[in-house]
């Protein structure tokens, strides 16, 4: 919601974008900042994304309890081992087709940018009607993580999620995490880290992956 | 191994064909510089993705041939293409949720379950509304805010700090006029900073706290969702309350937060009114601190700007063509608000408006010092002051409104001042009080209001306002005189 | 068929067929879990519509609500 903050405080983030495109041409330059690769938080309105932003990078951005907090794109580094990846927020999104001016900012970016990563963030209460941008993050060759945030509300209320069944299912990696409580955020580095070295190779291969 | 969707036929019949054209097409495809797999950009134009669709604009003759595709496909299906892709997708996620997801135990009816249902019961949750607005709006940032803190932090200014500036400044300063640049009445550190720690920033300060806490325990959609029908009215929609609150706060936030509003109408109007009607933390909690010795002059105000707010909405919302957007809006679970997250963002904020009005103050005091010493800052102030009369205030009030020019909460507090001196009647004081919130939007809020809505728009809001207001001024005067009302 | 504005408050319906003409209205509402063969909870009328699917709640308004049907 508060746009003023990315204008007012984080100069660096908010003039990033107009050079950012300029040079995703020219990866060296890019990789000063965000050295070993880059990745996305995506996911519906309100389910943690910017809590989990803060919580890789340090860097502050707006949370709040209610769907569209965040209009713009917010960017950061998170540091993995020795690793020094740029992880970016985005506005929340239900699905790949935008119907508001902060949803095509996130779409956009997925058009846009190459990504190493793609973090779908997920409330773990209502998994049933996020998964449909799940399929589409798959379909689209994007290298995806499911991150299924929420879980001690979703331990609350007596649900218990199968992540090994959804890995399978799915073909990708699942962490159980609440951003919010700090749980889950190791392991979730963990499996940034693998999908990264996993793909170093057959980066490519994505694309071929919907068929 | 990564699961595919698989779509009816007819759909997967045009995604291959879609592909395998894409892939006929090599370099010349215009949507090649996206880097989403093949099927994916299929499944979007299938849909017809607006961003896609415009760039295929580039190659009508690839535009025509997916036309093509997509009558095709269309045909073999009962209903809308997007609706079926959409559904598909839905089912599998159904499917797979009842897959991987198991319920051991029965919800249990939590508090924070009957505190939403007390929140959106029409019996009790106007109630609660009325609650919160009166503790944590009147009681807090009025009474607290408003009034203890601004009048320690502005008794410290005046006890400690501006005479030890006046004495230092007469000491080095050999010059009259360079000693009034930095201290005295109009001085930078005796009126201009001492404006914004002292009197705003105490209001901004306690109201973002307010704000913050609703924010994060997720009242705010509940309010959005019960005063729905009253924005309706005013051909806004339950979606606009959220910056309509936060221009409680400060206007300027939320005329850029009017980007959530979905439709061009909305956006305008919201725009119109928060400069027209909706007083900023600073302004109305400075106002509350002058009126608090006399609540039948506060509720007069208070209700003469509700009024102005509602019949002006639903004014414009006469005039614009189109109708109120539809409102729909997800309800997260009340949350109890995480101490260090609302610390931060009230700290955030309330750095961010100090910094914005800072230099502005500052360089109010330099103009008004410059004025001075030109003669140019009377010469305005006697062109004010037939206005001033005009609507019942004493002469020495124009300078007020001219503050006012520069920022709302700027004028606000030099109305303070006046009265602190003990100048005003009851009467004078709700009038300048209005035609001050009325009063053209402060130079930030200009600024954003040219960039989000344009130029033009904005020009033809100011040369609406700035007559309505003294107009209102002048209305409210005369008919207190005709009936002979004293407050 | 029913329309939303005519079913029991607290019954467990399910959505049989969304009739709004506008897609992006129609989006969003799929967005939210209100599609065609979900089952959903009208939980209150007024001020405005409120409906439970699954661990999501949603607010709606009159003339959306007019457009939802359940069986
Ligand atoms: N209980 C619980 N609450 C969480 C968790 N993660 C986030 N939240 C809360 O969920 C709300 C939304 O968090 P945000 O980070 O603003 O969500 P977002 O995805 O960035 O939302 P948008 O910017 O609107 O897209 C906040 O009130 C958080 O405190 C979690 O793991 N557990
Ligand atoms: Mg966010």
């Amino acid at each position: 919601m508060d746009c003023h903050q990315c204008q007012k405080h984080c100069h660096s983030v908010k003039n990033k974008p107009s050079w950012w495109k300029r040079l995703t041409k020219k990866p060296p330059s890019r990789q000063m900042l965000a050295r070993d690769g880059n990745i996305a938080l995506v996911g519906t309105p309100n389910v943690g994304k910017s809590v989990l932003f803060n919580r890789l990078t340090g860097v502050y951005v707006n949370v709040s309890n209610y769907p569209g907090t965040t209009v713009e794109v917010s960017r950061g580094i998170t540091k993995i081992k020795d690793r020094q990846i740029g992880v970016i927020d985005t506005p929340g999104m239900y699905s790949l087709v935008p119907i508001s001016e902060e949803e095509k900012v996130a779409r956009d970016l997925l058009l846009q940018e190459s990504l190493d990563v793609v973090i779908h963030v997920v409330d773990g209460k209502n998994i049933g009607r996020m998964l449909p941008l799940t399929f589409q993050l798959i379909e689209a060759g994007l290298p995806v993580v499911l991150a299924v945030n929420m879980m001690d509300e979703a331990e609350n209320l007596g649900l218990k999620i199968e992540s090994n069944a959804l890995t399978m299912e799915l073909g990708i990696p699942v962490v159980l995490m609440s951003a919010a409580l700090n749980r889950g955020i190791r392991e979730l580095k963990q499996a940034i880290l693998q999908s990264l070295s996993s793909q170093s190779k057959p980066a490519l291969a994505n694309l071929e992956v919907g068929k | 191994m990564t699961r595919q969707i698989i779509y009816p036929e007819p759909i997967e019949q045009a995604i291959s064909a879609i592909e395998s054209w894409l892939e006929s097409l090599g370099k010349s495809n215009v949507l090649g510089q996206y880097s989403l797999s093949r099927r994916s950009l299929a499944l979007l134009l299938l849909q017809k993705d607006p961003t896609l669709w415009q760039t295929l604009e580039q190659a009508p003759q690839q535009q025509q041939e997916i036309e093509i595709l997509l009558t095709v496909a269309q045909n073999q299906l009962q209903y809308p293409l997007d609706l079926a892709i959409a559904e598909t997708r839905q089912k599998q996620a159904r499917d797979l949720e009842a897959l991987t997801i198991q319920t051991t135990k029965p919800a249990a009816n939590s508090f924070p379950e009957t505190l939403h249902r007390l929140s959106v019961n029409p019996l009790t949750g106007f109630p609660i509304l009325i609650v919160i607005l009166y503790f944590g709006v009147y009681k807090f940032v009025g009474e607290f805010g408003a009034g203890e803190l601004v009048d320690r932090i502005e008794g410290f200014f005046e006890g400690q700090i501006n005479p030890v500036v006046n004495q230092i400044v007469a000491q080095i300063l050999p010059w009259q006029p360079l000693q009034d640049l930095i201290g005295n009445d109009y001085g930078i550190i005796t009126l201009g900073i001492r404006y914004a720690t002292a009197i705003v920033l105490p209001v901004v300060a306690t109201y973002f706290l307010m704000f913050s806490l609703l924010e994060d325990s997720g009242y705010l959609p509940r309010m959005s969702l019960m005063l729905d029908r009253l924005f309706k009215s005013i051909g806004l929609s339950g979606r606009a309350v959220i910056p309509m609150v936060l221009g409680l706060g400060c206007d300027t936030m939320a005329t850029m937060v009017t980007r959530t509003l979905e439709t061009k109408r909305e956006r305008l109007i919201a725009t119109f009114l928060l400069s027209l009607a909706v007083p900023c933390a600073a302004q109305w909690g400075v106002i509350l601190g002058l009126l608090a010795q006399k609540p039948a002059a506060l509720v007069v105000w208070g209700g003469l700007i509700m009024a102005i707010f509602l019949v002006m909405g639903y004014l414009s919302a006469k005039l614009f063509p189109g109708t109120s957007g539809a409102f729909y809006l997800e309800i997260p679970p009340l949350r109890l608000p995480k101490l260090q997250n609302i610390l931060t963002k009230t700290w955030i904020r309330m750095k961010w408006y100090f910094w914005e009005i800072l230099p502005l103050f500052i360089w109010a005091s330099v103009l008004i010092w410059l004025g001075k010493l030109t003669g140019l800052f009377d010469l305005i102030i006697r062109g004010i002051e037939p206005f001033a009369v005009a609507i019942g205030m004493p002469a020495e009030t124009a300078p007020v409104f001219l503050y006012g020019f520069f920022r709302r909460d700027y004028g606000a507090a030099g109305l303070f001042d006046i009265q602190q001196q003990g100048g005003l009647t009851g009467n004078q004081l709700v009038i300048a009080a209005v035609v001050l919130t009325l009063f053209l939007p402060c130079i930030a809020q200009l600024q954003i209001m040219i960039k989000e809505r344009g130029l033009k728009t904005t020009l033809a809001m100011i040369a609406f306002i700035v007559p309505f207001a003294f107009l209102v001024g002048y209305c409210v005067n005369l008919s207190f005189n005709l009936l002979g009302v004293s407050l | 068929m029913n329309a939303l504005s005519k079913v029991k408050i607290g019954q467990v319906q399910t959505v049989a067929k969304l009739g709004t003409q506008e897609t992006t209205v129609r989006r969003k509402l799929m967005a939210m879990g209100i599609t065609p063969g979900s089952s959903l909870i009208v939980e209150q009328r007024f001020p405005s519509y409120i409906v439970k699917v699954g661990y999501t709640r949603a607010a709606l308004d009159r003339e959306i609500a007019a457009t939802i049907f359940v069986n």
